[in-house]
């Protein structure tokens, strides 16, 4: 029985990483049909590395997606401390508010929010989009880091304070060090979902600042491109890394037995 | 805390960078700069090299996914563009909202090259508010080792013999193009009872079709995966053709549609001059073959048939769809208030 489950799990894994594969192995495919096997190229990659607007439409969504993400980090990372810490009047209503962007349709968030820039004067640009995706990035930051500091075990900050710790002095030397894997989970959340945005990418970008997703997804009627293919296949590299590098650090960490805050 | 440093540092070089980049597009000096709206693959980007380094205008490009989010950003006030690139419906949706400038002609050169359809065309009386600069027909793309014959008709897509391989685009006017001209009406109708007889008809495919698709149905069809497609005449289309030779793109005998995509200038630009040098400079026989050449589609331009580089591109039906084949060919145009009538009937077939 545990054999049967086991395998049925390693196929149904396997069948989320056959889109992958498949995108990585038609990148170096020389037919521009995806139909036709015409050999090895690296073509693509060549077309890719001079298509000036699809990297500008790259480099336009990784400032956004750093940007977006940092700052629904940092905001995320206070409301969640407050609720967290503090007894706040009307706490419950105050999560429900922070979660509603997580249930109101995106493509209403995008329209509104086209209203009210347009409303107060602002003009579309890298600012609003930063604006856009910081309110449907912020919910799931504060959930992120919301639930870790709820894992939290409150007796750490007990006895730093009964070794002479100030307020600041637990929170810059205890708190943060411990919640820092979920600092970083929320951040490459908020990230992502930043990356990956249409609906609110396409009612808050201006002048200069078509987003990746856009760009591809303007193409569409034109034709898609097996360039599409080495872009899709540098960012699962890219990802890969990211997730190595932070998975690696992480196991290092917890190999060396290394009690959190205690490096330099 | 090493990491933190080095995701710190990282944030920064990437803020610096892109703002970096970024501080050409700022716009004080009238007229050094151009913000164009458009779709993306339309526009060459050899165009807009070409136009930059003659006239020292510094050109950004920024691409919509359809032509409803573009007049959603005008129509929100101060865009910031300076030339969109509506389709022909699209055109007259913006001069209904007074989105788009009339053109004075006199500031424009090169008219006279513009192909007989796209001068005076229906949707846009004079070239009064736009300049055609690419166009391409809604036709059907099928494999004939698939279909075992040749296919001429809207009617073949309501054929029992290809069901479960018939693809339709994904896209309301589009599909009753087909809907309403398989019974001998006019896309262009706003009769309620004409848009309901159309609905039936496709209400009637829907059991025969693998599905509506609008990405990859060219593939499909080119694998033999499908035998037969709605597809659009251009880039997709042309290499469908060229890939596989038993792949063909024909004009519907019932008619099928012209589609086409036009510069016009935004009301209130402080570039106008830099928007009408574009205009001109676009309607360039040599710049607007470019178009051809780059970007495999069909130019509006007569005068640069002679100046595209690879003239089987002209002669390719699947990028220039023959005159012979286009005489009952009109302009999808915005059906106003019929409108409610099509995307009721839409609702309903895409729920059955």
């Amino acid at each position: 029985m545990r054999k049967v489950i086991g395998t049925a799990a390693i196929v149904m894994i396997g069948f989320l990483y056959v889109p992958i594969v498949a995108v990585v192995a038609y990148s170096f495919n020389a037919s521009p049909v995806s139909y036709r096997w015409d050999g090895l190229t690296l073509d693509w990659y060549a077309a890719l590395l001079q298509d000036a607007p699809l990297l500008a439409a790259l480099r336009t969504s990784l400032l956004l997606g750093v940007l977006a993400g940092a700052i629904a980090t940092a905001i995320g990372f206070l409301s969640a401390y407050a609720l967290h810490r503090f007894p706040i009047r009307g706490k419950g209503v105050l999560l429900a508010a922070v979660a509603v962007p997580l249930v109101v349709p995106e493509i209403v968030i995008g329209v509104a929010l086209l209203r009210t820039f347009s409303t107060v004067g602002l003009q579309n640009g890298l600012l609003t989009l930063v604006l856009g995706h910081i309110v449907i990035a912020l919910p799931m930051a504060t959930f992120v880091l919301l639930g870790a500091m709820r894992a939290l075990d409150p007796s750490v900050h007990e006895a730093a304070s009964d070794l002479g710790a100030g307020v600041l002095g637990t929170f810059w030397r205890v708190t943060l060090p411990i919640l820092r894997p979920a600092i970083l989970a929320a951040f490459l959340l908020s990230f992502t979902t930043s990356f990956s945005n249409i609906a609110i990418s396409t009612f808050t970008a201006g002048v200069g600042t078509t987003t990746l997703p856009i760009r591809i997804y303007s193409s569409v009627r034109t034709g898609l491109t097996p360039e599409l293919n080495a872009l899709g296949s540098l960012m699962v590299v890219l990802t890969l890394v990211v997730i190595l590098v932070v998975g690696v650090g992480q196991m290092r960490r917890i190999l060396a037995g290394s009690a959190p805050g205690s490096t330099p | 805390m090493h990491r933190s440093a080095s995701i710190v540092a990282a944030t920064a070089a990437v803020v610096l960078l892109a703002t970096g980049c970024s501080a050409g597009g700022g716009g004080e000096d009238a007229n050094t700069t151009l913000s164009i709206y458009g779709w993306s693959g339309e526009v060459p980007d050899g165009v807009i090299a070409a136009f930059e380094e003659e006239t020292g205008i510094d050109v950004t490009f920024d691409s919509f996914d359809s032509n409803e989010t573009m007049i959603a950003q005008l129509d929100a006030g101060q865009s910031g563009y300076d030339v969109v690139q509506p389709s022909q419906y699209a055109v007259q949706l913006l001069v209904q909202r007074g989105l788009i400038a009339e053109l004075d002609h006199d500031r424009i050169e090169g008219l006279d090259n513009l192909a007989e359809s796209f001068v005076d065309p229906s949707f846009d009386p004079g070239n009064a508010h736009a300049i055609p600069f690419a166009w391409g027909t809604t036709g059907i793309l099928y494999n004939e080792a698939c279909t075992g014959r040749e296919i001429t008709s809207w009617a073949d897509m309501w054929d029992p013999a290809f069901s479960g391989k018939i693809y339709m685009l994904d896209n309301m006017l589009s599909a009753y193009i087909a809907g309403m001209q398989v019974r001998g009406l006019s896309i262009l109708s706003t009769d309620e009872a004409e848009v309901e007889e159309g609905t039936e008809a496709l209400l009637e495919q829907k059991p025969l079709l693998a599905g509506y698709n609008s990405t990859n149905a060219a593939d499909l069809v080119g694998a033999g995966d499908a035998c037969i497609a709605q597809a659009y005449s251009g880039s997709s289309a042309a290499q469908a053709t060229a890939a596989n030779p038993d792949v063909h793109f024909v004009q519907p005998e019932e008619g099928g549609t012209l589609w086409t995509d036009s510069f016009s200038i935004v009301e209130g630009t402080q570039n106008e001059d830099a928007a009408y040098q574009w205009l001109s400079f676009t309607l360039r026989p040599e710049i607007a073959a470019m178009l051809t050449d780059e970007a495999n589609l069909a130019t509006t331009n007569e005068a640069a048939l002679a100046e595209v580089q690879d003239q089987s591109l002209v002669t390719n039906p699947a990028i220039f769809v023959p005159q012979e084949s286009l005489t009952n060919a009109e302009f999808l145009v915005d059906p106003g208030s019929a409108l409610a009538y099509f995307q009721d009937g839409w609702t309903r077939v895409r729920a059955s």
